[in-house]
C-alpha cells in the first residue's frame, strides 16, 4: 500500500463510501501507513453503525493514542442505551487530557484524531460546549473544522459555521474535506439556491476513482432543498438500488415521495416501510413525537355533537 | 495575429502569377520557367500541369464560374484552357500583344478576358468569338496589372509610367464592338486602335507614385482602390464619379512592393514585396500589424480567396497558401446551449429553438486582430474563461449577464485577467492555468489556491473530469490528479489539441491533427484512430458515438475503433452537438449551421456491437439504404446469420444462408439458382449438419445416384433403396442397378442384374452360395449348362454379408441441431413486425408517440359502470377531463441576500422551523414548522375547525415532507434540514417551507372527485370531495388570483360534495323506504340545485327526469327537461328530453306534492336537506360557507366534519 492508496483511503473516508473502504485489506503491519489505514478501516465500520467489527479489528494493547481513542469511540457508540456509555466517554476524556502531556505515543496527527474521535463522541451525547471546547476553536486539523462546523449548523448557528470554514481557507489549499465543509455549509444555509453543494455533489459523483451511493444520496437530498423533486427521487432510487435499505436513504426518499406529484397511498406506503424497518431514523422517532403531541393539542379543542343529518 | 498560419508549401521555380478557384480547393501557379502548375491545397497534391507557353508566364487567372484557366506569357500569347481532368487541353490561343502578357482576368458575367501588357496596351478580348474586342492605350510604359471592377463597369491599371488608370468601358457592354472590328489577323496595325477607343475612356489618372506601379485592385465594396509600386509605397485612393484622389500610404517595405490586396472580409491589406516580406496593415489605421519574413526568397505576387481567409504568395523558390488566423471558433457546449466567440463577442446558442444571442464583448480581450482561441463555461457561475494566443497567451474570466440585455457589456469591465497559454474550469470554483513554466489551480477572484508543477512538459490543459486535468505532452496525454498531484494514467500520442467528453461524461475522444484517442474516464481503455486528412473537431451523440470532422468529411467512430464516412463537407465546419439525425456546427466564419444525415449505418453498427437486436431489426424494417458495405461488414465481423436479412441478391443469400448455416434459406435459395455447384455445396453443408433429408434433396437434384444410395444406406432406408433399383433399371445402368441390390441385400436382384448383363457366373455362384439353388440350376440352365459342367467350382459357405441391420430407423429422424434458425430475426422477420418489441424511442429520431393510455383506462372505467348500475342504466355521459390544467404560478419572490447580524459564542441560533413560525401567518407552514399547536389555533381562528382528528395524517404529512436528514460527517447525528419554499431565498426573514400541497394538485384530485361522479362511485367521490376540503386547508398560496382560484375551488367542492351527499341520501330512501316517494322526488329536485358543471347536471337532470316521471309528476319531469335542453345534450338526449316535455304538456299535473319550490331561489341545508328559501333565517360554515338552518348552530358541519357551524372566522390571511 503506498500514499496514494492511503489517500484513496481518506478520499473514501470523506465521501462516505463506509462499505467501500471496509472491504479493502489493511497493509502489513510494518507499514508506515498501517496505523492510519486501520484507523480509517475502524472509524468507517464506527459509521456504519457496525463497532463491534471494529473493535474487533484493532488491536489489543497498542500504545498509539489514536487506536486507543477509535476503540473507546467504538465502545461508546456499541454500548449506546447501557450503562458503559459513560466509561467509554470517560476514556475519551481521560485521552484528550493525556495528549496535551508531552510523553505521548502518537504525532500532532493523531492528536489531533483523538480530539475529533473525543469530539464525535460529546457531541453524540449531546456535550456540544464539552465537544467544542475539546477540538479547540483554533484547530488547524480540517477533521477538527469539519467537526465543529456540523456542530455549529446542528445549533444553527450557520454563521460561527462559515467563520470557522473561512478560516481554514487559508491554510487548507484546495483538500476534498474543505470542499465538503463548504457544501455542508451550503446545505444548511440553502445559499445561491443550494448550487454549489448541488455542484459539488455532482462532481464528486463523475469523480473516477471511487463509487459511493452517499453521493447519489447527498445529491438526492440537495434537489429535494432545490425543489427539485423528480430528479431527487430518481438520485435516491439509484442509491437505494446499490445499498438496499440505507435508512438515509429511505427517508429522503419517503419525503421526496411526500413532495413530488405521486399518489398519496403511495408516499404513505413508502411511509410505513419507513417506519417498519428503520423506527430509530430520527425523522421516524420525530414523527412519531409530533404525532403524540397533535393528539395532545387537539384534545384542546372540544368538538361539538355533529348536526343531526337526516340519515343520522 | 501572432503567426501566420501556412497551410501549404510547395518547392518550384519562381513563382509570378497565382489564382485560387473560387469554390473548389484548387490553386493555379504560372511559373517563371513557363510552367503552369493546378495545386490542391488541401490534399497538398499537385493536380495537373500546363506546359505550352514558351518562356516565364506571368498571368494565370481561373473562370469565376467555369472550368477554364488562362494564362499568359512572355510568349506574348494567351491561352485559355480546359481543367476538367477528363479532357483537360489549351482550348484556344489569343494573339495580338506584341510583348510580355503581365495578368489577365475574366470578367465576372461577361465572356470577357482583360490583358495587359509591356506592349503598353490593355486588351479585352471575347472567349466566346476569341477575338479582340477592345485596346486601350494610354499608358506610356509597360502595363503591370489590369482588373475587372467586381461590380461596375470599370477597369484599374497599374503601369511602369507611375500611374495608375481607372477606364470606363460601359461603352464596350452596349455595343457589339467585335462585328466589324478587325480580326486578330490583320489587326496588329497601330491605326486601327482608334476604332476601339470609342468603347473606352481614362476616368481618372492617378498620380503619385514616384516610381513604376506594379500592381492596382478595386475595394469589392467601397469606392477605395490600392496600389503597389517600385517606390516602396502602397497607396490608397478614393473615387467618387467625377474624381479619384490619394487617401493615404502605407509605408514599411524596404524594396519594391509586388502586390496589394485588400482583405475579402476584414478591414486589413496584405502585402507583399521583393523585401522578402508579407506584410498586414489596418485599412482603417494604415499601420502595419504584422510581418512575415523569409530569409531568401523575394515575393512575386499574392493572390486572395474570394470567399475565404485564405491567401497565397509567390516567391523565388515556390509559394505558399496561408491564413491571417485561426477560424476556430472558441465554443463550448452546456447542456443544449452553445456558448461561443464570433467577432469578438461571446454569444450563446439555443439549439432547441435556434436563439442567438450576443452576451458578452471581448474586444477589449488581447490583440483586437485576433479571436478568442479557446472558451471554457462554467454552469454553477454562469462565467466564462477565454483564452487567446496573443501577448504569449492571456486568458480572462468573466460573468455572463443572466439575460441578454440590450446593451452587451464589454468583458474589461469586471474581468479577471492573466497570462497563460490555457485555461478551464476545473471545477465549480475552480479553473487551472497553464503557464509554459507553472500550472496554478485558482479560484473565482482569480487567487492561487495551489500550483502544480506538471510531470510531463505540457503544452494545453483540459478539463479530465472531477478533480483531474488532461495534459497534452508532445509525444502523450496524461490524466493528472489535482487534489494527490499525481499522474493516473498515460496514453502515448501525438500532441492532443482538442477533447470532448461523452455526455455521460463516461468516455473521451482527444484529437490531435491525425488521430483521435477514445478513451475511458480513467484512461484504462483506449483505442486510437487514425486519419489521413487534418482532423477539426468532434461531438459524442446520445447513444455514445463519437462523431467527428475532417477537412472534408464528417465520419463517425465507435468506442471499440469502428468508424466511417457520414458524408462529405466542401468546407470544414465545427461539430458541436449531436442530436438524431442532426449535426449542429459551426462554420468558418462561427456561424451557427446545421447538417442532418442519416446515422443509420451507425447507429445499426453500434446495435450490433451490443446485440440489440430490437434496434437492428428496427433499422432493417425502417431504412432502405444498407447496401452492399454493410453486408461485408456482418460477414467479416462474423454475423452472416443478420447479413442475411438484408440480402435480396439470391447468390449473396445463397452464399450467406450456407455459411451461417441456415438450410432452409439455403434450400430456398438453391432452388432458385439451381445450379449444381449449388446442390453441390448445400449438400456438402447438409451433410455436416447431419440433415440428410436436405442431403437427399440436394443428391436428388444432382442426380447422384451413388450417393443417394450410400446415403439411403446410411440412413437405412429401404424402401428407398429399392425405389432407386428401379430408377437404376429405368436408366438401364446395371452398375448401380447392383449397388442398390447390394446395399438393399436384395441377393435376387443382384443375381437379375449379373444376368441382365450376361455375367452367369457371377449369377450362378451368387445364387448358389445365398442358397437360391433353384435359381442357380435355372441360371446353369440358361446358359447351357450342366451341373456337370461346374464340377470344378468350388462350393463356398452362404455368405454371411449382408447389409446391417437397421438400429434405429433415421429415415424420419434428422440430427439434432441448435436452433440457429430460430433466432430473433426470423421470428420477427416470418411475423412481419416487431411482437412485443419495443420500438427503440430515439432510432432515427422519430420516436413514437405514446398513446393516451389515460384516456383508455377512463374509457374502461366507464363500461364497468354501466354494468354496475341497473337501477339507473348506467350514466353514460362523459366526465369532462378538464382538470389538472391550473397551474399555480409560485412567483419568485424577489431574492434578498442580507446576513443576519452575527453573535458570538456557541449558544444554539433559531432553528429553522422557528423563523418559519415566525415568517409565516399560514397553519400549513406551522404545521410544516411542527409548530401544531399555534397552526391549530390559526386553523380554529381562519376557518373555525375544531375537529383535528380528521386531519391529523395532514398534519403528519406535511411536517414529514418538510424535514430532510442527511449525515455528511462519519458517525455525527444526521444534520437535519429543512426543505424550503423558494430555494433562492435564503434571508432568515423571509424563508418559508415547502409548499407540501399545491393548489393546482388539489384541482386536479377534484377532478378525480369529478371522475367519480361521472362513474356512479359516488361513495368515493363524497370521500374525494372530503379530502380535498381538508387538503384545500392546507394551500399555500402566493397571489390574489390564486387566492380566487382557490375560493372557487373550495365553493366547487362544497357543492359537489352537498350534491352527493343529497344524492346518496336519495338512494338511501329508494332502498329503505321505498314508499317515501315524496322525500325520494324532493331529493332529486334538490341535487339539480347544486351548482354543478354541466356534464354532471346533465346527470342529475336525467336522474331526476327519471324519478319524477316514475312518480308520474309529468309537470315537474317536464321542466327539468327543459333544463337539461338549455345545457345542449347529446341529440340522443335531446329527443327524449322533448318526448318528456311533450308529456308533461300533455299531462301538467303532478302526482305528489313536494317541498320544492324551484322559483324561488333557495339554499339547501347541508344538514337536514331542506330547502332555507332567501330570506329565511341561516347560519353558515365558517369554512366552506354551506348554509344551515339556525337550529345547527354549535355543531359540527357534517359536510367536512371539522367545523363548528355558525362560529367566528377570519378566513386565509394573505400571505402574499
Amino acid at each position: 500500500m503506498d500514499s496514494s492508496d492511503l489517500y484513496n483511503l481518506k478520499q473514501q473516508f470523506t465521501l462516505s463510501a463506509y462499505r467501500a473502504l471496509v472491504q479493502k485489506d489493511l497493509p502489513d503491519e510494518s507499514s508506515l501507513h498501517y496505523i492510519p489505514a486501520l484507523i480509517y478501516k475502524a472509524r468507517s465500520y464506527i459509521a456504519l453503525n457496525e463497532p463491534k467489527s471494529a473493535l474487533k479489528l484493532i488491536p489489543e494493547g497498542s500504545e498509539n493514542v489514536a487506536v486507543k481513542a477509535v476503540a473507546s469511540l467504538a465502545r461508546y457508540v456499541g454500548a449506546a442505551g447501557t450503562s458503559e456509555v459513560e466509561s467509554a466517554l470517560e476514556e475519551l476524556r481521560d485521552l484528550s487530557v493525556e495528549i496535551e502531556g508531552d510523553d505521548v505515543d502518537g504525532s500532532e496527527r493523531d492528536k489531533a484524531l483523538v480530539r475529533v474521535l473525543a469530539g464525535t463522541a460529546f457531541a453524540r451525547a449531546g456535550e456540544i460546549e464539552e465537544a467544542l471546547e475539546t477540538l479547540g476553536s483554533e484547530t488547524e486539523d480540517l477533521e477538527g473544522v469539519a467537526l465543529i462546523v456540523q456542530i455549529y449548523l446542528s445549533i444553527n448557528r450557520p454563521d460561527l459555521a462559515k467563520k470557522q470554514f473561512d478560516r481554514s481557507k487559508r491554510w487548507a489549499e484546495d483538500d476534498l474535506l474543505l470542499q465538503l465543509i463548504e457544501s455542508t455549509v451550503g446545505l444548511a444555509t440553502g445559499k445561491d439556491n443550494y448550487s454549489n453543494t448541488s455542484s459539488f455533489y455532482t462532481e464528486q459523483l463523475g469523480n473516477p476513482s471511487l463509487t459511493s451511493p452517499h453521493l447519489l444520496t447527498a445529491r438526492g437530498v440537495t434537489r429535494i432543498l432545490r425543489g427539485e423533486i423528480q430528479e431527487a427521487k430518481s438520485d435516491l432510487e439509484e442509491s437505494l438500488h446499490q445499498q438496499k435499505g440505507d435508512a438515509e436513504t429511505e427517508a429522503a426518499y419517503a419525503v421526496a415521495a411526500g413532495l413530488g406529484a405521486s399518489k398519496k397511498s403511495e408516499a404513505d406506503e413508502i411511509w410505513s416501510k419507513l417506519v417498519s424497518e428503520h423506527p430509530l431514523h430520527p425523522l421516524v422517532q420525530d414523527v412519531n413525537q409530533k404525532a403524540d403531541m397533535f393528539d395532545q393539542y387537539a384534545s384542546n379543542f372540544t368538538v361539538p355533537p355533529q348536526a343531526g343529518t337526516v340519515s343520522s | 495575429m501572432s503567426v501566420m498560419l501556412t497551410k501549404f508549401e510547395s518547392k518550384s521555380n519562381r513563382v509570378k502569377g497565382l489564382a485560387f478557384h473560387p469554390t473548389q480547393p484548387l490553386l493555379a501557379a504560372s511559373l517563371h520557367n513557363g510552367c503552369v502548375q493546378l495545386w490542391n491545397y488541401r490534399m497538398g497534391v499537385l493536380v495537373d500541369r500546363f506546359e505550352e507557353h514558351e518562356g516565364p508566364v506571368r498571368a494565370v487567372a481561373i473562370h469565376p464560374s467555369r472550368a477554364l484557366l488562362c494564362t499568359g506569357g512572355d510568349d506574348y500569347k494567351i491561352k485559355v484552357w480546359d481543367i476538367r481532368p477528363q479532357n483537360r487541353r489549351c482550348l484556344f490561343t489569343l494573339h495580338g500583344h506584341l510583348d510580355y502578357v503581365r495578368t489577365v482576368q475574366f470578367h465576372h458575367e461577361m465572356p470577357w478576358i482583360i490583358s495587359a501588357s509591356d506592349d503598353q496596351t490593355i486588351r479585352i478580348w471575347n472567349s466566346t468569338s476569341r477575338q479582340c474586342i477592345a485596346v486601350l492605350t494610354g499608358h506610356s510604359h509597360y502595363v503591370m496589372s489590369v482588373q475587372f471592377h467586381p461590380k461596375e463597369d470599370l477597369i484599374v491599371s497599374a503601369s511602369m509610367d507611375q500611374t495608375v488608370r481607372v477606364w470606363d468601358i460601359s461603352g464596350l457592354r452596349k455595343g457589339s464592338p467585335n462585328q466589324g472590328g478587325p480580326g486578330s489577323s490583320n489587326s496588329n496595325g497601330p491605326g486601327n486602335f482608334e476604332t476601339f477607343d470609342t468603347f473606352s475612356t481614362v476616368k481618372h489618372v492617378l498620380e503619385g507614385h514616384d516610381r513604376g506601379v506594379n500592381f492596382a485592385t478595386f475595394h469589392p465594396t467601397l469606392p477605395l482602390i490600392l496600389s503597389a509600386g517600385d517606390d516602396r509605397v502602397i497607396k490608397i485612393w478614393r473615387m467618387s464619379e467625377t474624381k479619384a484622389w490619394e487617401v493615404d500610404s502605407c509605408r514599411g517595405h524596404f524594396n519594391n512592393v509586388s502586390t496589394a490586396l485588400f482583405h475579402p472580409k476584414h478591414e486589413l491589406i496584405v502585402s507583399c514585396g521583393e523585401d522578402k516580406t508579407v506584410r498586414v496593415w489596418d485599412l482603417g489605421k494604415r499601420t502595419a500589424i504584422q510581418t512575415f519574413r523569409r530569409e531568401q526568397d523575394r515575393f512575386w505576387v499574392l493572390a486572395a480567396h474570394p470567399n475565404l481567409n485564405l491567401f497565397a504568395a509567390g516567391h523565388d523558390s515556390g509559394l505558399i497558401v496561408f491564413k491571417l488566423e485561426r477560424e476556430r471558433p472558441a465554443f463550448s457546449v452546456f447542456q443544449d446551449t452553445l456558448y461561443y466567440v464570433r467577432d469578438k463577442y461571446v454569444r450563446s446558442y439555443d439549439f432547441n429553438t435556434g436563439a442567438d444571442i450576443g452576451l458578452l464583448s471581448v474586444r477589449k480581450f488581447g490583440s483586437p486582430y485576433v479571436p478568442p482561441r479557446t472558451l471554457s463555461f462554467n454552469p454553477a457561475e454562469r462565467a466564462v474563461i477565454l483564452t487567446i494566443s496573443s501577448d504569449n497567451g492571456l486568458y480572462e474570466l468573466a460573468n455572463l449577464p443572466q439575460q441578454a440585455q440590450g446593451e452587451v457589456k464589454d468583458s474589461s469591465v469586471d474581468g479577471k485577467k492573466g497570462s497563460g497559454q490555457s485555461a478551464i474550469f476545473v471545477a465549480r470554483n475552480r479553473f487551472a492555468v497553464l503557464n509554459k513554466t507553472t500550472q496554478a489551480i485558482r479560484d473565482l477572484s482569480n487567487s492561487v489556491v495551489k500550483s502544480i508543477k506538471p510531470p510531463v512538459q505540457t503544452n494545453e490543459i483540459f478539463y479530465g473530469g472531477t478533480a483531474c486535468l488532461i495534459l497534452s505532452s508532445p509525444t502523450a496525454v496524461v490524466l493528472y490528479d489535482i487534489q494527490q498531484q499525481k499522474t493516473i494514467a498515460e496514453i502515448n500520442s501525438p500532441p492532443v489539441k482538442y477533447v470532448v467528453w461523452s455526455n455521460d461524461s463516461s468516455l473521451v475522444a482527444m484529437m490531435s491533427k491525425h488521430t483521435i484517442t477514445i478513451a475511458n474516464k480513467n484512461f484504462s481503455q483506449h483505442t486510437l484512430i487514425h486519419e489521413t486528412i487534418r482532423i477539426k473537431s468532434g461531438a459524442w451523440d446520445d447513444a455514445g458515438v463519437f462523431i467527428y470532422s475532417t477537412l472534408n468529411h464528417v465520419k463517425y467512430c465507435l468506442a471499440q475503433g469502428d468508424h466511417g464516412v457520414i458524408c462529405t463537407l466542401d468546407n470544414p465546419v465545427y461539430l458541436t452537438r449531436v442530436k438524431g439525425k442532426t449535426v449542429h456546427c459551426l462554420d468558418r466564419s462561427a456561424r451557427p449551421r446545421t447538417i442532418t444525415f442519416d446515422p443509420t449505418e451507425y447507429r445499426f453498427k453500434l446495435a450490433l456491437l451490443k446485440n440489440n437486436y430490437e434496434e437492428m431489426l428496427y433499422i432493417i424494417k425502417t431504412s432502405t439504404l444498407l447496401g452492399q458495405s454493410i453486408i461485408a461488414y456482418l460477414q467479416q465481423k462474423g454475423f452472416p446469420e443478420i447479413a442475411l436479412h438484408f440480402v435480396q441478391d439470391t447468390n449473396t443469400r445463397f452464399e450467406l444462408a450456407i455459411e451461417c448455416g441456415n438450410l432452409d434459406v439455403a434450400m430456398e435459395t438453391a432452388r432458385e439458382i439451381n445450379r449444381p455447384e449449388c446442390w453441390e455445396r448445400l449438400a456438402q453443408q447438409a451433410l455436416k449438419q447431419g440433415n440428410h433429408k436436405v442431403v437427399e434433396k440436394a443428391y436428388q437434384q444432382t442426380k447422384n445416384f451413388d450417393k443417394l444410395s450410400f446415403l439411403y444406406l446410411a440412413t437405412g432406408s429401404k424402401d428407398k433403396l429399392s425405389k432407386m433399383q428401379k430408377i437404376a433399371d429405368a436408366r438401364g445402368d446395371p452398375m448401380s442397378r447392383f449397388h442398390n441390390a447390394l446395399y438393399a441385400g436384395d441377393v435376387e436382384g443382384r443375381i437379375s442384374v449379373l444376368r441382365d448383363v450376361g455375367l452367369h457366373p457371377l449369377a450362378y455362384l451368387t445364387a448358389k452360395t445365398n442358397g437360391l439353388d433353384e435359381l442357380a440350376a435355372e441360371i446353369l440352365e440358361a446358359a447351357g449348362l450342366t451341373e456337370a459342367d461346374v464340377d470344378d467350382v468350388p462350393t463356398f459357405a452362404a455368405s454371411t454379408l449382408k447389409p446391417p441391420p437397421v438400429v434405429t430407423p433415421t429415415t424420419d429422424l434428422l440430427w439434432p441441431s441448435l436452433s440457429t434458425g430460430e433466432n430473433f430475426f426470423d421470428r420477427a422477420l416470418v411475423n412481419g413486425q416487431l411482437e412485443g418489441g419495443v420500438e427503440p424511442a430515439y432510432v432515427n429520431g422519430d420516436a413514437a408517440a405514446a398513446a393516451s393510455s389515460a384516456l383508455d383506462a377512463w374509457a374502461r372505467e366507464e363500461e364497468v359502470h354501466d354494468e354496475i348500475d341497473p337501477e339507473e342504466g348506467g350514466w353514460e355521459l362523459d366526465a369532462d377531463a378538464d382538470g389538472g390544467e391550473f397551474q399555480s404560478a409560485v412567483d419568485g419572490e424577489e431574492a434578498v441576500d442580507e446576513d443576519e447580524e452575527l453573535g458570538a459564542g456557541a449558544t444554539p441560533g433559531p432553528s429553522e422551523p422557528e423563523l418559519w413560525v415566525r415568517n409565516s401567518p399560514l397553519a400549513t407552514d406551522h404545521i410544516a414548522a411542527g409548530s401544531f399547536e399555534t397552526a391549530m389555533q390559526l386553523l380554529n381562528r381562519q376557518f373555525g375547525i375544531v375537529n383535528f382528528a380528521l386531519l391529523k395524517p395532514l398534519f403528519l404529512s406535511t411536517y414529514r415532507s418538510s424535514h430532510v436528514y442527511l449525515s455528511p460527517y462519519a458517525s455525527l447525528p444526521p444534520l437535519k434540514l429543512h426543505v424550503r419554499r423558494n430555494p433562492s431565498e435564503n434571508a432568515p426573514s423571509r424563508v418559508l417551507p415547502v409548499a407540501v400541497r399545491s393548489l393546482a394538485t388539489l384541482r386536479s384530485e377534484l377532478s378525480d372527485g369529478y371522475r367519480l361522479v361521472s362513474g356512479n362511485k359516488l361513495a368515493e367521490a363524497q370521500a374525494a370531495f372530503r379530502a380535498v376540503l381538508q387538503g384545500l386547508l392546507l394551500v399555500v398560496l402566493s397571489s390574489d388570483e390564486e387566492a380566487k382560484q382557490w375560493r372557487e375551488t373550495v365553493t366547487a367542492a362544497r357543492e359537489y360534495l352537498l350534491g352527493v351527499s343529497i344524492e346518496l341520501e336519495r338512494r338511501r330512501v329508494v332502498e329503505e323506504e321505498p314508499e317515501n316517494v315524496t322525500r325520494n322526488l324532493e331529493l332529486a329536485a334538490y341535487f339539480t340545485q347544486c351548482q354543478l358543471q354541466p356534464p354532471h347536471m346533465q346527470i342529475a337532470l336525467r336522474s331526476a327526469i327519471g324519478a319524477f316521471a316514475r312518480a308520474n309528476n309529468q309537470a315537474h319531469a317536464a321542466r327539468f327537461a327543459k333544463r337539461l335542453l338549455e345545457l345542449k345534450p347529446d341529440p340522443k338526449i335531446v329527443a327524449q328530453a322533448r318526448q318528456r316535455i311533450a308529456a308533461g304538456d300533455r299531462n301538467p299535473r303532478n302526482a305528489v306534492e313536494i317541498a320544492y319550490d324551484e322559483f324561488t331561489p333557495f339554499e339547501i341545508c347541508a344538514a337536514s336537506y331542506t330547502p332555507i328559501y332567501n330570506g329565511s333565517p341561516s347560519v353558515h360554515c365558517p369554512y366552506t360557507d354551506a348554509a344551515y338552518l339556525p337550529q345547527y348552530k354549535g355543531t359540527l358541519d357534517p359536510l367536512v366534519q371539522l367545523t363548528e357551524i355558525g362560529a367566528a372566522a377570519s378566513g386565509l390571511p394573505a400571505a402574499w
